[in-house]
């Protein structure tokens, strides 16, 4: 049952490979993205690539897809050499890519984005036929769906699903998945991988990025490590690695885990967060949180699973006072938020990380300082002006606390990628003196050190006393870090489990089918 | 540092490729109608810069248009768009004219510009303001109803030139009284340029430095830039949509003003010239930089006051001008920019590599 234990044995394709790259060297300006590159992908394969935040990876995966151009170096695909100039290209010869950044249509049906990607026959569109073919698909891979739901509708998790069903409609004969298990539960993760290994028994080929050093060795047939642009590890065969050795290969050093030992939460203070019989409606108008009682003391760290979808948004957004209740009341550190909306909750002492900072976060014409000025406007104003040099002092002190090596303060958000706008986001929250600190997905998009790093904040803000709610799909994470873990299924509590009384399927379980 | 000025300079070309181009189609328009290009140019070139007279008509020409570019440049800063600039020069016109006609002899000179000037701000910024509230409210584009709000305030302006305010002593063509002498904003020194200029230089000083130094012009930048992003870091959106609105209303209304206390002394029908639709070109041509407002302002003003040598000198339709306006709009602001890596849209940062 167990993705680990279910591992079969891996079929041994020799011959010609599928999807050849030879030393491709691709800059942009000064940087050397991909340097004399070497990678391979045979038919029916599942090859996994590793690396860290930076190393190359999606660079790579984008030459192949058509999206980057090489300065030099081969591309060969079936055999003969080819030129791949776009992503048409690429689908033509049977290349498809599922983004970390979703391509749907929020707007559309999920078979309405479907048919995007499909050749049409005719001008009607045969939404019957469409409907029913995606079904069928969807069971065939194990990748539940409704056809007929709106895209806007559904979570990030979600439209993943429905954008690797895309792809494999599609037709094609290598899948590139850019961290696809980043947002699904153990037990989806073990549907995918059967879907994986079903495309892998019919010669078809996948290449699979991720940072779950497990996932690589439970579905790959091979793997390698790019770091710094180079290939470090070149097609090995992943079961003859230990997560050590891997992770070293990517990072170039060792890791260090996380502190055993932590200071009890503080039962006596006043709590950081209480929920009591919180509901509240989804963008949808659908009742999308129930009765949820949850107290989080001062020092405690909870976490919080779920396939995504289930109300966690919501959650994170009730807690913050970001989003109207339908019932219920929310009190941070003893301030009770009654309709105060996102006002009284900053002021109460809350901070967030969102899940979805451009969204939600950021304003991408403004500089990395002005993010910070506008966290806690009050306390830098001069006059009716802004205090920028006080601005940029405390922005150095807080690089230096939290060591997340943010990028320059005059730097531009718009021109910062996922991982740097993260960390602005993680260094603003969590290197405030918060009372109570909401994180969404902190580490999404991060690479394995800073990762590691922004677990170790989180527990830090955890023993200065602050109460921390911590929002994650990764089950792994969430046992390391907390001391109770919230599950939450349909919007309701399914249940509160404590790390070493659960293990990952027992969450799993709850997750998928609710309080029994 | 280079890469910057490498990237100023390539703006800069381009910027003046984009004006050449629109010379040179418009010279090619002229051609058609039967006119010599280059004679034409001069003509403009000589009946304008190189006038004095005419430099003076220009800036008269140029101050309500800075204020009502202004009017569009501050709402934009904060993601709004108001087309209502022409609206909201007439209700400051109207504001002015109705307090000079009430209050007419009864207070000094300088005191009654100044009332005046209160007047049409408040009337202008009511009247953008009420488009703001809309938009919060009932959840209607503030550029449907300000667009709209336009056509209220033509009619308004007619019905109390047509029905109340209506000069009885006048003749020809409906108007108010005049305005009292002392009352119509000074020129400044010896030359034709009436105050307004000035409180219109003053305006965009002031516009500039509060967008720029001031928290509220801060607060404005994020809500303009992702407004749930401003939501969610407590700022009272609300209030800072309707503040931007207000003060951009405000501003055109004291254009209004500047050009019936400096240069038509009555209310009449037309008199606003269509000034909210050339300034909003303005705005949009300097991408709501205030100083570049101003300078844009200044520019069309020049065109249009060129367009007369067009009619008198090369013989063409006194609409040709508007033909000119255009290409040069079309072509700043269709000239592209440095390309810019655009932020990453959907719900998971990318990894970077």
């Amino acid at each position: 049952m167990s993705l680990l234990t279910e591992e079969v044995a891996a079929p041994t394709i020799e011959g010609e490979p599928l999807l050849a790259v030879r030393d491709l060297t691709v800059r942009f300006g000064e940087v050397v993205a991909n340097d004399s590159v070497n990678f391979e992908v045979r038919a029916g394969e599942v090859h996994a690539l590793l690396g860290e935040n930076g190393a190359g990876k999606s660079t790579l995966m984008k030459l192949i897809y058509g999206v980057n151009k090489p300065d030099s170096g081969e591309l060969h695909f079936g055999g003969s050499p080819v030129r791949i100039d776009s992503p048409a290209a690429a689908r033509r010869l049977g290349i498809g890519m599922v983004f970390q950044d979703l391509r749907l249509v929020p707007a559309l049906t999920v078979a309405e984005n479907v048919a995007l990607a499909l050749p049409l026959k005719g001008i009607r569109l045969d939404r019957a036929g469409l409907v029913r073919r995606i079904e069928e698909a969807a069971d065939h891979f194990g990748l539940a769906c409704d056809p007929s739901a709106l895209v806007r509708h559904l979570s990030i998790g979600e439209r993943q699903r429905v954008e690797i069903l895309k792809v494999l409609m599609a037709g094609a004969k290598l899948v590139i998945l850019d961290e696809p298990t980043s947002v699904l539960a153990p037990q989806e993760v073990d549907a995918l991988f059967a879907g994986l290994r079903q495309l892998r028994a019919r010669g078809l080929s996948v290449v699979i990025i991720t940072h779950k050093l497990h996932e690589a060795r439970a579905i790959a047939d091979r793997v390698s490590v790019l770091r710094g642009g180079k290939m470090v590890l070149v097609a090995a065969d992943p079961t003859a690695h230990d997560d050590r050795s891997l992770i070293e290969a990517m990072v170039g050093r060792t890791v260090p885990a996380l502190p055993a030992t932590r200071p009890s939460p503080r039962a006596a203070a006043t709590p950081a967060l209480e929920l009591h019989g919180v509901s509240a409606n989804g963008d949808g108008g659908h009742l999308a949180l129930q009765d949820v009682d949850l107290v989080i003391a001062s020092g405690e760290l909870v976490g919080v699973a779920g396939v995504s979808g289930n109300g966690q948004r919501e959650l994170y957004e009730v807690a913050l006072g970001l989003r109207e209740l339908a019932g219920g009341r929310v009190v941070v550190a003893g301030t009770d938020l009654s309709g105060g909306g996102p006002r009284a909750a900053i002021e109460a002492g809350g901070v967030g990380i969102p899940e979805d900072p451009v969204a939600d976060a950021v304003v991408p014409g403004l500089s990395v300082a002005e993010h910070m000025a506008l966290a806690d406007l009050k306390s830098v104003r001069r006059g009716f002006g802004i205090d920028w040099a006080k601005v940029r002092s405390r922005l150095a002190g807080l690089d230096e606390q939290t060591g997340l090596r943010m990028a320059g303060a005059g730097r531009k958000v718009a021109d910062l990628s996922g991982g740097n706008i993260q960390r602005v986001i993680l260094t603003r929250a969590l290197g405030s003196d918060a009372r109570l600190v909401v994180a969404a997905y902190p580490s999404r998009g991060l690479d394995v050190a800073t990762t590691r790093r922004t677990q170790e904040l989180l527990l830090e803000r955890r023993a200065a006393g602050a109460g921390v709610l911590v929002i994650s799909e990764d089950v792994d994470e969430l046992l390391e870090l907390s001391d109770r873990i919230l599950v939450l299924h349909a919007g309701r509590v399914a249940g509160i489990v404590r790390p070493g009384e659960a293990d990952r399927y027992d969450i799993g379980e709850l997750m998928l089918q609710g309080a029994k | 540092m280079n890469l910057d000025a490498a990237r100023l300079a390539r703006g800069a070309g381009r910027l003046a490729l984009a004006y050449a181009a629109a010379l040179v189609l418009f010279g090619a328009f002229v051609v058609t109608k039967g006119a010599n290009p280059i004679q034409m140019y001069g003509d403009m070139w000589r009946s304008t810069v190189l006038n004095g007279t005419s430099i003076g008509q220009v800036l008269v020409k140029a101050s309500p248009l800075i204020l009502a570019g202004l009017a569009v440049a501050v709402p934009a800063k904060a993601g709004l768009v108001n087309v209502g600039g022409e609206g909201q020069v007439i209700m400051g016109a109207v504001a002015a004219g109705g307090v000079a006609l009430a209050l007419d002899g009864t207070l000094p000179g300088g005191v009654m510009v100044v009332v005046m000037m209160l007047a049409a701000a408040t009337a202008g910024g009511l009247w953008a303001g009420l488009a703001a509230v809309l938009r919060l409210t009932v959840r209607v584009n503030e550029a449907i109803t300000t667009l709209l709000l336009n056509y209220v305030a033509i009619d308004l302006l007619l019905y109390l030139i047509y029905q109340p305010w209506k000069d009885k002593f006048g003749s020809g063509q409906p108007a108010t009284r005049a305005l009292a002498v002392a009352a119509r904003l000074p020129l400044i020194g010896t030359s034709k340029v009436h105050a307004g200029f000035v409180i219109a230089v003053v305006a965009t000083a002031v516009i500039f430095a509060l967008l720029r130094w001031t928290s509220w012009g801060f607060r404005l930048r994020v809500v303009g830039g992702n407004a749930e992003a401003a939501r969610r870091a407590g700022l009272p959106v609300s209030a800072l949509l309707i503040s931007a609105m207000v003060v951009g209303g405000a501003l055109a209304g004291l254009g209004g003003m500047v050009h019936f206390a400096g240069a038509e002394f009555k209310l009449r029908p037309g008199m606003t010239l269509n000034f909210g639709y050339i300034a909003f070109l303005a705005a949009w041509l300097a991408r709501h930089d205030p100083l570049k407002v101003a300078g844009a302002a200044v520019l069309l003003a020049l065109i249009a006051i060129g367009g007369d040598s067009l009619q008198l000198d090369s013989g063409l339709p006194a609409a040709a001008v508007n033909v000119l306006m255009g290409l040069v709009l079309v072509a700043v602001m269709g000239r592209g920019q440095t390309t810019r890596r655009s932020p990453k849209v959907a719900g998971i940062p990318a990894v970077a590599s």
